[in-house]
């Protein structure tokens, strides 16, 4: 096995010593001369016509810059998908939510701009609303948008192989629901920008997001500028987790008024503001089919989904394929098929939040497994064994599993939790319990139509030598990729990290389409690669004309140069490298000739010595339509074990151990990947146990604060085992793919198997809280009791 | 969300204090912790002119060992009740319902006082008092008056002080030997929760027949305000404490003490169920406390 220097450990990351000090800039850090501030006017009706906005009033206040509504923004469709745009920054005509912008305001500070805000005068005719994918869908229900009639927003019908046959051949037919709650990401920095627009007409707007190339696009298109007169960059950032995915209408907004006031305009969404734009995961109701032999074989998977959408598509479309089409693996399975419908309501959009589509299908599907598993006095362990794909191995909906160690996650949790002597043999109110999942490494495609590479990388040395300089346009939003992307580069040049220093999260550094879909570290990670090796390259050519080596035996390592076989007399390059510098203190002595002697003398042949790497994934498969959903160079994969204890008098569990054990390839970082591991388990735990936002008849909020949106806390976190590992990724960089991801798929439906194994119940609707485990408890008990 | 204007006092002492409350009549607001208000402010479920911190008056926030009883100044922080050992050793019930109220860092705000005059029925530190017969000390310009706790709460929000008193402390009479005393809170999740019901127990027995000599049971959030539950209390005095008498004065508690409604953080059924499995739980812990 090749031996790494840099990869594979557990560096320090770079940005830690700025985080843990304080030093990190945030958009909320930032204040420019002469900055304005802005603040939206959104809508106290959930659906309601707007029959006139006068703004006087509030143009009249003193320290008010501008006050633009959809007149001045005019009426562009954007959205997420050019297939659905459905959104204009402010609403035309009519309001379709509560929250949904009609106005923005610039002012010299903030409390004027909310006092001109609330000055704004709106007429309103009150429309009736739906809040509820059941009544959306009803004969003579609210219409949303005319275009979409009896608001389905969208419906997928997939079918691969024979459905009804699997069933007819099955011994063992399982049917049940699950139904999950609207989530909120809960990341810890709100939303917030800040545009400019310079006096040559270019516009930059420093974001909170995590994809400063999509915003880039969406707000040329909206503006109406060509896109190279838009510049997006984004500071660090409090995480995303997929609500930040995609142009919000108050980067919009803030770039309107920046362009129209011709000074630096700050905007911030408040937590309050943060639930109601709202975009995270959506909320839906599953009914599941599957059928098996008495074998444990699985034959046949039918899937319907219902997704409660809110007002506008945002990743809708994609959520609705990715829904069905991550569901068939890891297992062998010949005949799925799946009807998916996204609805539309008066509520905030939904959107992707980690493991996009996929986390409550699973939650379904992993407690049919089981049920098949203890029907047929299986040990519900061995029935995935029996049937997990194989490295290789294509799903029925041609997914492509290039590497695949899910056997080996499957062997790691069993050794890992102690399974064998556990299940079966836990006390009263304690359970075990297990599942599978996997995701996507990055999508086949970018979201809009387009051959463009997925990302590129610049790696520059610096002329004194000594120093790789990395560009990205990637996006470190707390999640580790500045610090994979230095290691990348260093590792594939040969030099340690701390000789790397890198930037990012900035269009004018290039194209990358930025933190979403699990795809950074294979993406971004191949196309740093090869601008590392491209500038290594660059160096060795330059050496082997002055030493006379063949470039093939040469190596850079730990910042040295190696030779195959004998070192060549390289004195005169060491003589002219130390002649430039003299009185310097830290001239090489060492008995190897070093990186920084070898670049320096590159650049003094060569100019400056600079490298481009790229990416953009292979041709995958699929001619289906809706194919270009769920195909991915690599996907990794996990299994995870949960021990609960449930207090049958009052409902509540009690989460006492997980033991996780995800394929992700090769760890670039080993603490980063353990990280997202856990931070996956946390935010799998809060949908199962705690989390949901809760409207009013209204179409409110009522939960809009983390005191009463109940994240996880430290206390409710159990003692999590991490265990990685690692398959070689053909298609990775280094062997690497996705773990931000796919390790929260197994976590709820590990949760839900081991809750019916302490108190004999299935729960089918999250959140688990104590209340709705006390109903299913005494129902069970009622139950038992009428058939004893 | 911005903080609204005001003017903000910071007096001295209580007079001083007692002055600019008449001085701005209702138009004032005094703040302790501030983790109520604050949020209240900003919400703009409360607006005032005018701010009158008692932070800076000497002995609100302090804690006194007294011959027959313990004083916890108004000002009082959750952290600093919870690590006092006065309340460690003697008021176990107090400390459990200051270690749970919200975070670290509210904890070293949020003070006694203050989570009292909120009146929420979910108050975490409220059926600790209730059950260790807390008097709530008042002063005003006609003098000083004692408010026992159980008549101290009149809704939602709304308690017996009136608009020219301020609460200076509690005075929590020792309990005798042989007593013991347990809380239980019970959320969606296990910290920073507010409460979807909360007990707390108090017993004192005698320790040769293990009779019932004195019993307090206090209820959470399964009422317009935190409340005693006196049928239970009544059915348990003079019997032998043990599990048949704890459960038959759960079953009242739940059955007839209590009277819960639904809202989103809970239903009226659950809630009500729980009261009979926390009674039930407190009872025997404190029960185990006493005979310890």
């Amino acid at each position: 096995m090749k031996s790494y220097d840099v990869i594979s450990t557990r560096a320090n990351r770079i940005d830690t010593p700025d985080k843990a000090t304080g030093k990190a800039v945030f958009v909320d850090d930032i204040t420019l001369p002469g900055m304005l501030y802005g603040a939206l006017l959104q809508s106290p009706h959930a659906h309601a016509k707007i029959l006139s906005i006068d703004t006087t009033e509030a143009e009249k206040l003193p320290g008010v810059k501008a006050v633009i509504t959809a007149k001045e923004a005019g009426q562009v469709k954007y959205g997420v998908s050019p297939a659905r745009y459905d959104e204009t920054v402010f609403a035309v005509d009519k309001v379709r939510y509560v929250g949904d912008e009609i106005a923005a305001v610039a002012a010299t500070s903030l409390d004027v701009a909310l006092d001109a805000v609330s000055r704004i005068k709106v007429t309103y005719e009150e429309l009736p609303a739906v809040f509820t994918v059941e009544d959306a869908v009803k004969d003579g229900a609210p219409q949303l948008h005319d275009e979409f009639k009896g608001n389905l927003c969208a419906e997928v019908h997939q079918e691969f192989g024979n459905v009804a046959e699997g069933l007819e051949n099955s011994d063992i037919v399982i049917t049940t629901e699950m139904k999950s709650k609207r989530q909120d990401g809960a990341f810890i920095e709100m939303q917030g920008c800040i545009a400019e627009y310079d006096n040559r007409g270019v516009l930059t707007l420093t974001s909170s997001t995590q994809v400063p190339h999509y915003v880039q696009r969406t707000v040329a298109m909206v503006l109406g500028m060509d896109v190279g007169k838009v510049r997006v960059k984004k500071p660090y950032v409090g995480a995303g987790f997929g609500i930040k995915a995609a142009a919000n209408p108050m980067e919009l907004a803030c770039c309107m008024l920046a362009k129209k006031t011709k000074k630096p305009v700050k905007m911030n969404f408040t937590r309050e503001q943060v639930f109601m734009y709202g975009r995270a995961r959506h909320r839906f109701h599953h009914t599941i089919t599957t059928g098996a032999k008495k074998d444990g074989t699985l034959m046949a998977l039918k899937h319907e989904c219902w997704l409660d959408g809110g007002a506008y598509t945002s990743f809708g479309i994609a959520t609705v394929y990715y829904t069905g089409s991550l569901l068939g693996g890891p297992y062998k399975l010949a005949n799925m098929s799946y009807d998916g419908y996204r609805v539309y309501n008066n509520k905030p959009a939904c959107g992707a939040q980690r493991g996009h589509g996929a986390v409550i299908a699973r939650a379904c599907f992993e407690q049919q497994l089981d049920m098949i598993a203890e029907k047929i006095g299986m040990d519900p362990l061995e029935l995935r064994i029996k049937n997990m794909m194989e490295t290789g191995d294509t799903t029925c909906n041609d997914l492509n599993m290039r590497s695949f160690g899910m056997a080996e996650c499957i062997e790691a949790v069993r050794n890992g939790s102690d399974w064998d002597k556990k299940k079966g043999h836990m006390p009263p109110g304690k359970g075990i319990g297990m599942a599978c999942g996997f995701f996507v490494s990055g999508a086949g495609y970018p979201i809009y139509r387009s051959d463009t590479f997925h990302g590129t990388v610049i790696v520059k040395l610096t002329e004194d030598g000594g120093t790789a300089l990395v560009y990205t346009a990637s996006a470190e939003i707390g999640q580790g990729s500045d610090t994979a992307f230095a290691m990348i580069a260093a590792e594939a040049l040969g030099i340690p990290l701390e000789n790397v220093r890198l930037a990012s999260g900035d269009t004018d550094m290039g194209v990358d389409l930025g933190a979403y879909s699990s795809r950074q570290t294979l993406m971004t990670g191949h196309a740093t690669k090869e601008a590392a090796e491209n500038v290594r390259r660059q160096v060795l050519e330059v050496l082997s004309e002055q030493l006379n080596v063949p470039v093939e035996k040469m190596d850079i390592r730990n910042g040295f140069i190696e030779f195959d076989g004998d070192t060549p007399d390289f004195s005169a390059l060491r003589t002219r490298y130390i002649k430039e510098h003299r009185g310097w203190t830290d001239n090489p002595d060492s008995d190897k000739l070093t990186f920084k002697e070898a670049s320096r003398i590159a650049f003094l042949e060569r100019g400056s010595i600079v490298g481009t790497g790229k990416y953009k994934p292979h041709s995958l498969g699929g001619k289906f339509k809706g194919a270009a959903v769920g195909t991915s160079p690599a996907y990794g994969c996990s299994a995870q074990v949960a021990e609960v204890t449930v207090d049958m008098d009052t409902g509540q569990i009690t989460i006492d151990r997980i033991t996780d054990a995800h394929d992700c390839g090769k760890a670039i970082n080993m603490t980063s990947v353990e990280g997202q591991m856990e931070g996956s388990i946390s935010m799998g735990i809060g949908e199962a146990m705690h989390e949901e936002v809760i409207f009013d008849n209204q179409g409110r909020v009522l939960n809009h604060d983390l005191a009463e949106y109940k994240i996880v806390t430290s206390m409710d976190m159990p003692r999590v085992k991490t265990i990685v590992v690692e398959s070689d990724e053909p298609n990775g960089p280094f062997g690497a793919k996705e773990v931000g991801e796919g390790a929260i798929m197994p976590t709820i439906p590990a949760i839900l198997n081991a809750v019916y194994d302490a108190a004999g119940v299935r729960v089918y609707e999250l959140p688990l809280t104590p209340e709705r485990v006390f109903h299913a408890i005494q129902e069970y008990r009622e139950r038992t009791r009428a058939s004893a | 969300m911005l903080l609204p204007k005001f003017e903000f006092h910071e007096p001295e002492s209580i007079e001083k204090a007692l002055v600019l409350k008449k001085q701005f009549n209702s138009g004032a607001r005094f703040l302790a912790g501030g983790t109520d208000l604050l949020v209240y402010l900003k919400k703009k479920i409360v607006s005032t002119d005018h701010v009158i911190s008692l932070q800076r008056i000497e002995g609100l926030g302090e804690i006194r060992e007294n011959e027959s009883d313990l004083f916890i100044g108004a000002c009082t922080t959750m952290a600093a009740i919870s690590r006092h050992p006065a309340v460690q050793k003697r008021f176990c019930a107090l400390k459990s319902g200051a270690d749970n109220m919200g975070t670290h860092l509210i904890r070293n705000r949020a003070t006694i006082g203050g989570n009292v005059c909120n009146a929420s029925p979910a108050g975490d530190t409220l059926p600790a008092l209730l059950v260790y017969d807390a008097a709530a000390l008042v002063i005003s310009p006609d003098g000083k008056r004692d408010i026992p706790l159980r008549d101290f709460f009149k809704g939602p929000g709304k308690t017996d002080l009136k608009n020219d008193e301020i609460l200076t402390g509690f005075r929590l009479p020792n309990p005798p030997d042989h007593s013991g005393a347990h809380y239980i809170q019970l959320g969606k999740r296990k910290s920073a929760e507010i409460n979807v019901v909360n007990a707390a127990s108090f017993l004192t027995i005698d320790p040769g027949a293990g009779n019932i000599l004195s019993v307090r049971i206090a209820l959470g959030s399964v009422a317009p305000t935190p409340i005693r539950a006196p049928e239970a209390e009544a059915a348990l005095m003079g019997n032998t404490a043990g599990d048949d008498a704890f459960n038959a004065a759960a079953e009242i508690a739940r059955s007839r003490d209590c009277s819960p409604i639904d809202d989103f953080r809970g239903s009226a059924a659950y809630r009500r169920a729980m009261v009979g499995v926390l009674t039930k739980r407190t009872l025997a812990a404190a029960f185990d406390q006493a005979r310890a």
